[in-house]
């Protein structure tokens, strides 16, 4: 049987030591081999004693959440420690065994002083046998003398036992202490991390705010018409920057979990249908063409949220625009990719993505290849938002590159409202 | 304040910043109210290219830029500070401004990079930029 618990090992000569403090001696090994065969017919029930003592301790109760099977195998298990009193060898192994009892003991919540309380019980109920099975005077004496001894034997080995599990246990919360403190302070940076990135992208705007403004009021303008195009400066960096509080809120609030949803079945084409418009005027001042394959289509409804839906779409289909100089953005639904979803995929013929930053683009703060972004200005949180927004809704998102291996399409599922009526109709 | 009205004339102040609004402010607030000559680039090789000249006064410089490169990759403007200095024949002064303001981001930065000077944005008031680089200049 192996060691219990490598780091607290069993002190070398331990029972030893023992055995000559409660003068075991060899004779004691040969009575207690005698008393063996005499004492088995009583182990079942000085088990079934043993078990009857712990539901007087309220604390003990988890030894019975096993049921009868458990009090069962736990009563066996007593009946194969009663037996070893008896078996003549007394040594390290014999001690490694009983170390065991102080593991199973803690795992089930069994307190020692339980445990001492119901070996007294077993004590007098086999020192009773005793005395029934040897009356004569000059046996009975040595007999129990030896059952005392071996006994004692046992409860200071169960004492350490416990000590040594209670150690092992203690040592084991420790490092789930020490990993949780090492999350903890890993969650610490990241969120300072952000704080910082935050301060970061909220100054530049704030930046331009108030130093084109203080610049009209300083009188540094050379004529009205550069009063004019600095105002105008000054108005989009606001509008950035009411973009970039809004999109922190979103995240903070889906971070937190406290983004609530309103999941029903709606139809996409009334989503689309008040979302393209907006995204047709940006498309429109770039002399881009912003495509809707789905007009001839019949949508089938998906469960989602009206709001978060228009604004995945919208996000997927702004970004679309806005890292496409030429050509045309497309939109097109999908029934049943994968099955029981309807996949949306808006395809341009921009910039792309290099595949392996793909899921980056998906975190916070990062905007993809900024060298051909010269000017183009995000709160660098409209993917993170709509990824987790897509997930709340039970669907995926993802990047890809454009079917004529430039562009990228970017593309999200949303489950569909009624699968399962849709797959009979189509078998029908 | 009149014989202040150009405290930087005759000056070249190169700028390297990647917000174009923000190098748009610091253009004119350096040509207007301290009536110096400016120069805006996130080219490295160009920036490079100007500094060894040695007629570029001032470096104005950003701490991030997200669209510099050198030697196929990105650069920041820590790095490219101590390139500067380096390359330049002469002292020359480089201000930093940051949107990086945290606590301890200016002594990291500023020793980091061996900057001459550390400004933290939003930067705004025309008269403090053109009082800063013209204190930076003249100490130079």
């Amino acid at each position: 049987m192996a060691s219990p618990d490598p780091s607290t090992p069993l002190p070398e000569s331990f029972v030893d030591e023992m055995k000559r403090y409660l003068h075991l001696l060899p004779a004691d090994t040969l009575i207690l081999r005698e008393l063996g065969p005499r004492m088995e017919k009583y182990l079942p029930e000085m088990a079934d004693r043993f078990y009857a003592q712990i539901p007087h301790h309220p604390g003990a109760n988890r030894v019975f959440t096993g049921g009868e099977a458990q009090v069962r195998r736990l009563k066996s298990t007593l009946q194969a420690w009663g037996r070893g009193l008896f078996n003549g060898v007394y040594d390290e192994r014999y001690a490694e065994d009983r170390f065991l009892i102080g593991f199973r003991h803690v795992r089930i919540s069994l307190d020692q002083k339980y445990v001492i309380s119901a070996m007294g019980v077993v004590r007098s109920f086999m020192m009773e046998k005793l005395f029934d099975e040897f009356p004569a005077r000059e046996k009975r004496l040595a007999f129990s003398q030896a059952l005392g001894k071996i006994l004692d034997l046992d409860l200071n080995l169960m004492c350490d036992s416990y000590f040594r599990a209670t150690m092992a246990h203690l040592h084991t919360l420790n490092q789930e202490l020490e990993q949780a403190g090492g999350q903890l302070a890993d969650a610490n940076a990241i969120k300072d991390e952000f704080l910082a990135q935050v301060s970061h992208d909220l100054r530049t705007p704030l930046n331009s705010i108030l130093s084109f403004t203080k610049m009209v009021l300083d009188g540094l303008c050379t004529s009205p018409q550069e009063e004019k195009e600095v105002l105008r400066d000054v108005f989009s960096s606001g509008q950035l920057l009411l973009r970039l509080v809004n999109d922190l809120l979103d995240i903070s609030a889906i971070e937190a979990g406290k983004l609530a949803l309103d999941v029903e079945a709606l139809d996409p084409r009334a989503v689309l249908d008040s979302t393209l418009p907006l995204v047709a005027v940006q498309a429109a001042s770039k002399n881009l063409q912003l495509i809707d394959e789905t007009l001839n289509q019949t949508l089938p409804s998906v469960r989602s949220d009206e709001i978060r839906f228009r604004q995945v779409l919208l996000n997927l289909l702004s970004n679309a625009v806005k890292f496409t100089a030429h050509g045309c953005v497309c939109i097109r639904a999908v029934e049943n990719q994968p099955e029981g979803h309807l996949r949306f995929e808006i395809e341009d013929t921009g910039i792309g993505v290099p595949t392996e930053k793909r899921d980056a683009v998906f975190e916070k703060f990062v905007r993809h290849d900024p060298k051909a972004l010269h000017g183009v200005t995000g709160s660098g949180l409209g993917l993170a938002i709509a990824k987790r927004l897509v997930e709340m809704m039970s669907g995926r998102i993802g990047l890809e590159t454009g079917a004529d291996g430039k562009g990228s399409i970017a593309w999200f599922t949303l489950p569909l409202a009624e699968p399962r009526q849709k797959q009979e109709a189509k078998s029908a | 304040m009149s014989s202040q009205a150009h405290p930087l004339q005759g000056k070249r102040v190169l700028i390297v910043e990647d917000n174009d609004l923000v190098a748009k402010f610091f253009r004119m607030a350096l040509e207007r109210a301290g009536g110096c000559s400016c120069l805006i680039s996130e080219d490295v090789p160009a920036i490079l290219e100007h500094v060894a000249t040695g007629e570029i006064d001032l470096v104005l410089l950003d701490v991030s830029l997200n669209n510099s490169e050198w030697e196929g990759r990105s650069i920041g403007g820590v790095e490219l500070c101590r390139m500067l200095k380096d390359k330049s024949p002469r002292r020359l002064p480089v201000l930093l401004a940051t949107a990086h303001a945290m606590s301890g981001d200016r002594e990291r930065l500023l020793e980091s990079s061996g900057a001459d000077g550390y400004l933290e944005k939003p930067v705004y008031d025309s008269a403090v930029l053109v009082e800063k680089v013209r204190s930076l200049i003249e100490n130079a």
